[in-house]
């Protein structure tokens, strides 16, 4: 297979379920070997598009094509794609290693082939020692892996996986991202990633689709995604975000963006080219932003006066809520030392400026 | 396990309350007497000595058991309910089962009036069932009546039961299920074959084991529909024309006897069935 040719490749498609359009004309391409994620709210249309590449609902317009080949009217059980289920989807009434067995015997693989590839891909997983358990003898977790062995057992072009971490806690998500990101590596099989969790999304993807009412908002590696949002929908979605709007105009030290109050924030060079006049919104991370009752001098600096409104204490970092004249601007600022918390504390209820480097703020579309 | 805490129990209650709730114990021992003394007394009186059953009980036998055997009129009968419930409960499965999965699944027009069609013979007097079954076959289609026009009768009556059954166990079905096997690669008849039937196999069976019992009871539409060859119950019911015997009671107490371990069954089989049938599995699979 040469490599420029898509694993999947969506052209043009839409899928209406009676009056609600599901997926609003959606055109994508999914290189071989990517560990690709759909992210987005619920009913931003990422479990459909996973549906519809399954085979398990039909495309209303468009084309879908899997290793180049068209499959829009194939049957799932004819489609070299697999799929993790939310739930998992384990057969309750067979063992692990029937569950694991039941894809090869489907495609005819006999007797010892069959007892090899399990234990492999049991092994893979970590739960050969199961593998005569029933499901529901197993916690989540372990569901879980024997989920993605039983999908990865028949050497799928595509791995699909809809939200497999959903039901997993805390801990154990961390643990299954690590060993996700570990098994693609190992496999090197196409993973489409369906998940609503931008932390499980930036952690393991090698490009992340945002999704929003239907389309793609932006497409791109995790840090583009998260470091040059494309516009509101998707800096608001992916982590948190202080929205400073104002007119730009030019400053003595180059543009600069005059807020409501008529105070003056200083905008990264490059931006001199934006209309003056005209309503912008700059986009800037808290943990980009600091606080303290002065800010440093020099330039190169966006700097705001305001009011710390709220100071909470998150033991690796403290959150500190500014209010401002372009509104609340929120400071996240890391513990590097322990007295760093306590000076950080006692800026409750004082006048303080936020401040941060210019060449972090970003200048995004209202979306 | 550690007994459920009764909240009423544990919450100071008045006098008066107090005694209010004792006269309804002591009510429902009166609705359960209701219920079982009749019973007992007919199981009782199979074990009487004398020819016409009465208080006071003259003395302890088992003649009325040890001698049905010789009763070739009514093992005669017995052998009869026993085919016609063996045939009814095959048919009414297998046609109720396919007839549970549109009403599921969908598919049909009005899924909800089908529903209610399908179950509605429940509902109707059994008396209205064997009329309409006699002017139908006897006066419309001229079929003479025997053991076939009474599985005819037997099918209205138990294939609803069936339906509602594996219709109850399908709903709670993880389609999921199914697209998982599609997924891996299973065509739609081995999905039906190696996910769907096995998971539902517990209730296919309850149903079975009840049309077995609704159809070895059955009289009324029973004694419209039969012909030469009679049924148990009908046979009893022949008997006691003449005054109730000893024979009738013992026949009668194996009856109830046996529909017990029947409903035993069911039960064993709609509750533990799932986990029956894995430890069978598992046996079986161990020992290949």
């Amino acid at each position: 297979m040469p490599d420029d040719l898509p694993a999947i490749e969506l052209v043009h498609a839409t899928k209406r379920y009676g009056d609600t359009v599901a997926l609003d004309d959606v055109s994508m391409r999914i290189a071989p070997g990517e560990f690709y994620c759909l992210l987005g709210p619920s009913g931003c249309g990422k479990t459909t598009t996973l549906n519809l590449i399954g085979g398990f609902v039909p495309l209303t317009s468009g084309e879908l094509r899997i290793e180049g080949q068209q499959v829009n009217d194939l049957p799932p059980h004819k489609r070299n794609v697999n799929t993790v289920f939310q739930n998992y989807a384990l057969f309750p009434h067979m063992s692990v290693a029937r569950n694991v067995a039941f894809g090869l015997e489907m495609d005819g693989v006999k007797g010892p082939e069959v007892e090899r590839r399990v234990d492999e891909y049991l092994e893979l997983v970590g739960l050969l020692a199961l593998k005569d358990r029933l499901p529901q003898q197993l916690s989540g977790g372990q569901q879980q892996r024997v989920a993605l062995a039983r999908a990865l057992v028949k050497r799928p072009a595509v791995l699909l996986l809809d939200e497999p971490l959903g039901a997993l806690d805390l801990k154990l998500r961390k643990q299954m991202q690590v060993e996700l990101a570990r098994i693609h590596r190992q496999v090197r099989t196409t993973f489409v990633f369906v998940t609503h969790d931008q932390g499980e999304a930036l952690s393991m993807a090698t490009r992340i689709a945002v999704m929003d009412a239907g389309r793609i908002a932006q497409e791109g590696t995790p840090q583009e995604i998260y470091y040059q949002p494309a516009d509101r929908f998707v800096a608001d979605f992916i982590g948190e975000s202080n929205f400073v709007a104002g007119r730009p105009s030019q400053g003595t030290d180059g543009p600069v963006l005059e807020l409501a109050s008529g105070e003056r924030v200083a905008l990264p060079a490059a931006t001199a080219s934006l209309a003056t006049g005209e309503e912008a919104t700059v986009m800037v991370r808290p943990e980009c932003v600091d606080v303290g009752l002065e800010p440093p001098p020099g330039p190169g600096w966006a700097v705001i006066r305001g009011r710390a409104i709220g100071v909470s204490f998150l033991g690796d970092l403290t959150r500190v809520t500014v209010v401002t004249a372009a509104g609340e601007v929120v400071a996240s600022r890391p513990h590097a030392e322990r007295s760093r918390a306590a000076a950080l504390g006692s800026l409750l209820d004082e006048e303080v400026s936020v401040w941060w480097s210019t060449a972090e703020s970003i200048v995004i579309r209202q979306g | 396990m550690a007994k459920p805490m009764d909240r009423l129990e544990t919450m100071p209650v008045s006098r008066r309350s107090r005694a209010t709730r004792n006269a309804f114990r002591a009510w429902s021992l009166v609705v359960f007497a209701f219920l079982y003394v009749p019973i007992a007394f007919l199981v009782l009186f199979s074990f009487e000595d004398s020819r016409t059953p009465g208080l006071p009980f003259t003395g302890f036998t088992l003649d009325w058991y040890t001698s049905l055997p010789e009763n070739s009129q009514l093992i005669g009968a017995v052998a009869n309910s026993i085919v016609i419930a063996i045939i009814v409960a095959a048919v009414a499965t297998l046609v109720g089962t396919m007839a549970a999965f549109p009403l599921v699944r969908g598919g049909i027009r009005w899924p909800n009036a089908a529903r209610v069609a399908f179950t509605m013979p429940i509902m109707l007097p059994g008396i209205l069932i064997g009329v309409g079954l006699v002017v139908f076959l006897a006066g419309t289609l001229d079929i003479q009546l025997s053991q076939l026009t009474v599985i005819a009768g037997h099918l209205v009556l138990t294939m609803p039961f069936v339906i509602l059954i594996v219709a109850a166990r399908l709903q709670g079905f993880d389609r999921r299920l199914e697209w998982a096997a599609a997924d891996l690669g299973a065509g739609p008849a081995t999905v039906i074959r190696r996910i769907v039937l096995p998971l539902i196999a517990p209730a296919i069976l309850a149903a079975a084991l009840i049309s077995i019992t609704l159809s070895i009871d059955e009289f009324v539409v029973t004694f419209f529909t039969v012909g030469s060859q009679l049924t148990l119950p009908i046979y009893i019911y022949t008997q006691i024309k003449f005054g109730v015997t000893p024979e009738v009671n013992a026949v009668a107490t194996l009856v109830m006897v046996g529909t017990i371990l029947a409903l035993g069954l069911i039960t064993l089989v709609a509750t533990r069935g799932r986990r029956a049938g894995r430890a069978v599995v598992r046996r079986v699979r161990g020992g290949r």
